[in-house]
């Protein structure tokens, strides 16, 4: 494990990577900071650090395609993006047929730039094609910024269909959920942030409106909402056993997941509410983190659809999930 | 003893003295019968050595790490052999007599509390004084070296059994606000003690009101100093919101997981489900980290009102779950199973407003968490 130091320098170097938003600048700094040994030598354990950096900075960089990459045992880097599956599913976006391989699904802000991609396919093997084989479209939609693109492709040969996954498909989505849930939790810590000091600057009645109990109640609503989501996050991570590629348990990685979908929202509604009028606009950054928190939910499985997969569960077996021990 | 070591050895103990130690069960079972249990189920713990651990030398306790408190509560509850609200009383009140009593005092009182010898109750609200502590006035002049306490108290939880009272009383002006506040230690047989218990909404005689008429209490029953009694209640609330919400969180638990066994099971709406066992699984982690920092020697303060906000949410949601899946058994059962839901879905009501309301928590979290300023 790293020690405080180490991850406060960490911590320090990312923010300075995420400083001026931009993907490829992101991805250069984070080279340099040498994001991929760490994960290689750190394991899970920078996960929280790297990611809720980057949702608090609203940054975007293919770290997510890094650390799924890894996950899957292959190499990770700069030139090689990793196929998501498609908006609010969890479904692989590969499928092999007769040896073509058809490609379906979202990439990160990577993608455009990258030499190859990681495609899982419905065999749950992990095929590394040429990115020139396949349609990329950038996406706006609601987070331009973000830099999503639509992935898509059709009979791409895949001689023996890549390298078998088994597992690590269920090990990556569970790796991806903690790092994108990290992620909307720092973009909701923003939020917070700037809602906070709204609240003390802003003056009616003669009077900061932070000193209106309507106001405090709903902000306490947020950090009681965020402390939560990132206690249950610290015990989804803690829950992950073994060396790297530590196997992240998807029950805890789900449900962290679906908590931080779901606080996004109820601290973007809270914090939007005490900014009002001036959290409308377009000048003012809130509108950035909550178009972030928007597009973060929809990746690699919705609260929604976790929340109702995770009681579907529980009906099945009849059992409440495990929680870590005392 | 290490927690591993504590953890065994009781698990063993408890599948062995298991029989001795279920609660009576029923719709017919009086709150008398569950408070005799109770006493039963901490002398046997007690006398075993179990309820010992975590607890300091000084005050009838074998030492070790308070984790094994948390587990043992934990390990009973899920066995659902107590009643965590009445069961954790001993975590809110022995520490504070711990901290603030003469050693002396300490050491003849807290072993009759963790042995289940005695009920103690903690007389802080009072019919102008609920979520506004500092306001209160049940007074206490001096009388030679003793106290005379004049002034009422409600809500008070077990007054009707208690043997003792952590009572707080205005020594200050009426305007001394939190800084005329004293802390006395009670015996509850005192001449001028009168208790009236109240029956709560869901049948149980929950909490009394509690009069004091010119009630001699002697001067070194005083716990920290003269007029320094809200430093008493300051160290005490947050204990109110670690270790018995932890217990409560595993009786939370085994209550959910017997809804998911049972036949109503079925008619559960896989989406509330999830959302609900999300909830308390942010509990769980939330509350598992305070009884590590507990357990580290931190001191517990303003944070733990969020552990209470996450508790009293996810308890109201485990029993709106139930209140849909097990909507016969809450409107219309008389038998003893069904019955429990309904008296426990009621008592859920509560979880927001016992122990600090809801809203005087957000308080606490603007004020000292958000730092957001006075509230005017």
């Amino acid at each position: 494990m790293m020690d405080a130091e180490t991850a406060g320098l960490l911590a320090q170097s990312l923010r300075r990577a995420f400083e001026d938003g931009d993907a490829a600048s992101a991805d250069a700094a984070l080279d340099e900071i040498g994001w991929c040994e760490a994960l290689a030598a750190e394991g899970i354990a920078v996960v929280p650090l790297l990611f809720a950096e980057q949702g608090a900075a609203n940054a975007a960089s293919g770290a997510l395609d890094d650390l799924l990459t890894a996950v899957l045992g292959l190499p990770p880097g700069a030139r090689t993006a990793f196929v998501l599956p498609e908006f609010g599913g969890r479904s692989v976006p590969g499928s092999v047929r007769h040896g073509d391989l058809a490609v379906r699904g979202l990439g990160t802000a990577r993608m455009a730039a990258a030499d190859h991609a990681v495609v899982v396919t419905e065999e749950h093997r992990a095929v590394v094609v040429e990115t020139g084989r396949l349609r990329i479209q950038p996406v706006k939609g609601v987070d331009p910024r973000l830099g999503l693109a639509r992935v898509e492709g059709a009979g791409i040969p895949a001689p023996g269909a890549g390298r078998a996954t088994d597992a690590g498909w269920t090990d990556a989505l569970a790796a991806g959920r903690l790092a994108l849930a990290y992620e909307m939790t720092g973009a909701s810590r923003t939020m917070l942030r700037l809602a906070r000091e709204h609240a003390l600057t802003r003056v009616q009645f003669g009077r900061p409106i932070g000193s209106f109990q309507a106001v405090r109640h709903r902000l306490a609503e947020c950090l009681v909402a965020l402390d939560g989501g990132e206690a249950a996050l610290a015990a989804a991570v803690e829950m992950a056993e073994g060396a790297w590629p530590a196997r992240v348990a998807p029950v805890p990685a789900g449900i962290a997941k679906a908590l931080a979908g779901r606080n996004a929202r109820t601290v973007a509604r809270h914090c939007q509410q005490v900014l009002a009028g001036v959290g409308f606009t377009d000048e003012h950054d809130f509108h950035h983190y909550f178009r972030r928190v928007l597009a973060l939910d929809g990746l690699l499985g919705d609260a929604r659809t976790l929340t109702r997969e995770l009681g579907e569960e529980l009906l099945r077996t009849r059992r409440l999930p495990a929680v870590p021990s005392l | 003893m290490d927690l591993q070591e504590f953890r065994d050895g009781l698990d063993g103990w408890l599948d062995e003295h298991q029989p001795d130690l279920v609660p009576p069960h029923g719709s017919d079972v009086s709150l008398d019968a569950e408070m005799e249990h109770l006493s039963k189920v901490k002398r046997l713990t007690f006398d075993a050595g179990w309820m010992r651990r975590g607890w300091p030398e000084r005050v009838g306790g074998l030492g070790g790490s308070t984790l094994m408190r948390a587990y043992l509560g934990e390990a009973l509850a899920s066995r659902d052999l107590i009643e965590p609200g009445i069961y954790s009383m001993t975590e809110v009140l022995a520490p504070t007599m711990i901290e603030f009593a003469r050693p002396e005092l300490a050491a003849e009182m807290v072993p009759r509390l963790l042995r289940g010898d005695e009920t103690w109750c903690q007389g802080f609200s009072e019919p102008s004084t609920g979520s506004n502590l500092g306001s209160l006035s049940c007074r206490a002049r001096r009388d030679g070296d003793a106290w005379a306490v004049s002034g009422q108290k409600v809500w008070t939880s077990l007054a009707q059994y208690a043997d003792r009272c952590v009572l707080l009383t205005r020594t200050g002006s009426p305007e001394s606000g939190s800084r005329g506040i004293t802390a006395l230690f009670v015996d509850m047989d005192s001449p001028g003690i009168t208790v009236r218990p109240i029956r709560a909404m869901h049948g149980r005689d929950e909490f009394c009101e509690v009069f004091f008429d010119d009630v001699r209490v002697p001067g070194d029953r005083i716990l920290g100093e003269v007029d320094g009694g809200w430093a008493v209640a300051m160290d005490l609330l947050p204990y109110e919101r670690s270790t018995s919400l932890w217990h409560r969180g595993a009786f939370l638990r085994q209550r959910l997981e017997r809804l998911l066994a049972s036949p109503s099971g079925d008619a559960l709406d896989p989406a509330a489900l999830g959302e609900v066992v999300q909830l308390a699984f942010a509990f769980h982690a939330r509350s598992r980290a305070t009884q590590y920092r507990m357990a580290g020697g931190e001191r517990l303060g303003a944070e733990t009102s969020i552990d209470k906000v996450l508790l009293a949410t996810t308890e109201q949601a485990v029993y709106d779950l139930v209140a849909d899946a097990a909507a016969a058994d809450v409107a219309l059962a008389d038998d003893p199973d069904g019955a429990r839901w309904r008296t426990e879905f009621l008592y859920s009501r509560a979880a927001t407003i016992y122990g600090g309301s809801a809203e005087v928590q957000r308080n606490i979290i603007a004020r000292r968490l958000l730092d957001l300023g006075v509230d005017r």
